[in-house]
């Protein structure tokens, strides 16, 4: 049976096949983004979309995504840069420590961040200094904790992929080791550097289960476009969802337009 | 003055043992050895990119071993340059002027000479990805002199370049020095570079010093095992006698044959070429020949990529290295009739001692 594989008609077959995957699950994405156009006209799409509340949340989305971001990616870069150029014991340990976020279920780091907030030092940080549970700042935080290890992870590949006789060099024409991260270094992980910032704002903006989790799902309070779509969903306001939907897959393609716009290249996540 | 100490490094699959070598102001040193000898480490512990915990560096009486390289005032030249890409060739070189700053105070000036010294001045504005190999050695090295740095060091400056680009850097480089009278430290893995260039050779081999010399007494004399084994055995001739011609050229008398070579002054008692520097010929070169001669190979043996063959010259044995396709282009057996010549410029004189 396999020989029939062997030579040019196994190329063929091996070429189909690979193909009609690739097809397949261009069409299927395709098709739920068309199919949602079946349920909705322009007017009722316009006044879903113009609404008070998919305003709001718009902006709360934008706000809360940019903050969480930058909040993000000053963090990561120091510790990407650790991660990728010193030794130290229990390297490993740290940097496998620092994946956990991305595997883990955004839901179950909501719902431990919650725990963690009704612990007596949770609490005392929660009733004196910024009110995370239910409250806007909540939803930054929930973003930074689901965002932030990709924003490592990402950098970390950057500061990897840079070769440190650059930074050598820079040391030898007399910077000391923070002016050559600052001019050395840095610039040359520019490309990295807008990559993971685009992605890492676009994966808070869609962020959802652990906002909903640590932040609640208010109405207009705490409400970012993907808990608007779970709210409108859940009071059958369908046009409604679908507007928030096509505001999210078009924030998305602007973010990977942008990318490409700016590094000239597709960014290997 | 660079003095090194019983440096010792143990770094990945690299080791440096026991090193201690003292290099003259002015001096232009070249330290020679095979890939994976250790040299670049050594560069780089005089760079002070390693943290050295035996041994000691010294710098013009100052003890740098535990300054960061920022604060050893030491010019470096890495393999494959390491420009910065982001920046244009101009920038590049203002990068170790003080703060990096691009106007005022004479950086122009600087970089205008810099950039005469090094044969850039056409290139300033251009992006550092688009020169040749040729044209990045000599950025590279005017950012290295920018700063003003008390040594320089140059790891494999001719080593990624074509050969008539390496053979016109060669003299550049060797201009430079002249004009700076800067202590020059240069990386190489070939002999010829190291002989054509160098005050005095530190030969390296498994991080070890073999021996430093200049490079006359190191072909005429090595010192070990491991020297003479690099450098390949020479064809030696012990010659009767020595008549300067003038115009830096002697005639020396070794046995029946009669040599022209380049003279500096003093008695020459010894000269010698490398095996690859004598040309084998099975017709009678036209044209005036100076040092050409007639003989009989007796043997041929073939090595990795080359061919060695024995020639009979009169009383003397010469040894020719060409290589293998070379040879197989080539119609040669033993006991037939060629022609050789020694190239004059690639002929070392040995004065002095013997």
């Amino acid at each position: 049976m396999l020989k029939i594989l062997k030579g040019a008609g196994g190329e063929r077959v091996f070429r189909a096949a690979t193909i009609s995957a690739l097809v397949l699950l261009a069409v299927f994405f395709l098709g739920i983004v068309i199919s949602m156009l079946t349920y909705t006209d322009w007017d009722t799409f316009i006044t879903a979309l113009f609404s008070r509340e998919i305003l709001s949340a718009i902006r709360l989305s934008l706000t809360t995504a940019t903050i969480a971001a930058v909040i993000s990616l000053l963090i990561a870069v120091p510790v990407a840069y650790t991660i990728s150029r010193s030794r130290f014991p229990g390297k490993d340990i740290v940097d496998s420590l620092l994946d956990l976020p991305i595997v883990i279920s955004p839901v179950a780091l909501g719902a431990a961040l919650l725990v963690f907030f009704n612990t007596p030092l949770g609490s005392a940080i929660n009733n004196n200094v910024i009110r995370f549970v239910f409250s806007v700042p909540g939803i930054v935080l929930a973003q930074i904790t689901v965002i932030s290890a990709l924003a490592v992870r990402l950098l970390k590949s950057t500061f990897d992929g840079i070769d440190p006789r650059y930074a050598q060099v820079a040391r030898t024409l007399g910077c000391s080791q923070p002016e050559a991260f600052f001019r050395v270094t840095l610039p040359l992980a520019r490309d990295g550097l807008i990559a993971s910032a685009i992605l890492t704002w676009a994966r808070a903006i869609g962020e959802f289960g652990a906002t909903v989790m640590l932040a609640g799902a208010t109405a207009m309070k705490t409400e970012t476009l993907p808990t608007a779509i779970f709210l409108s969903l859940a009071s059958a306001d369908i046009e409604k969802a679908i507007a928030v939907i096509f505001v999210l897959v078009i924030l998305a393609v602007a973010a990977l337009l942008v990318i490409r716009k700016l590094i000239g290249r597709r960014y290997q996540i | 003055m660079i003095e090194i100490k019983n440096l010792s490094l143990h770094l990945g699959e690299f080791r440096l043992k026991d090193i201690s070598l003292s290099i003259k102001d002015g001096e232009y040193f070249v330290i020679l050895g095979p890939t994976g000898a250790g040299k670049t480490v050594l560069m780089e512990c005089i760079a002070g990119l390693h943290h050295i915990r035996a041994g000691e560096i010294w710098l013009g009486g100052t003890d740098i071993t535990r300054l960061s390289p920022e604060e050893r005032g030491v010019g470096y030249v890495p393999q494959d340059y390491v420009l910065f890409p982001f920046l244009n060739v101009f920038d590049n070189i203002t990068f170790g002027l003080k703060g990096g700053k691009r106007t005022g105070d004479g950086v122009e000036e600087r970089v205008n000479e810099l950039a005469g010294l090094t044969g850039i001045a056409h290139l300033l504005h251009r992006d550092t990805r688009s020169l040749s190999g040729g044209e990045k050695q000599r950025v590279a090295l005017a950012r290295a002199l920018a700063p003003s740095p008390g040594i320089l060091l140059l790891d494999e400056p001719l080593g990624a370049l074509d050969q008539r680009t390496a053979k016109y850097l060669r003299l550049e480089l060797n201009r430079v020095h002249r004009e700076l009278g800067l202590t020059t430290i240069h990386i190489t893995h070939d002999l010829t570079e190291a002989l054509g260039m160098a005050d005095r050779v530190a030969v390296v081999r498994n991080g070890r010093v073999e021996q430093v010399a200049p490079p006359e007494e190191m072909l005429f004399y090595p010192e070990s095992e491991g020297v003479a084994d690099f450098i390949g055995a020479p064809n030696i001739l012990d010659c009767d006698y020595c008549r300067d011609l003038g115009q830096g050229i002697a005639e020396v008398g070794c046995g029946s044959l009669k040599l022209t070579v380049p003279h500096e002054g003093g008695n020459i008692s010894k000269v010698a070429i490398l095996p690859r520097h004598v040309y084998i010929s099975e017709t009678r070169p036209p044209g005036l020949s100076v040092n050409g001669f007639q003989g009989i190979i007796t043997t041929i043996e073939p090595a990795v990529s080359t061919v060695r063959i024995r020639v009979q010259v009169a009383d003397n044995n010469l040894m020719v290295e060409i290589p293998s396709y070379m040879y197989e282009e080539m119609d040669l057996a033993v006991n037939q009739e060629v022609f050789l010549i020694l190239r004059m410029r690639r002929i070392r004189c040995f004065s002095g001692r013997s």
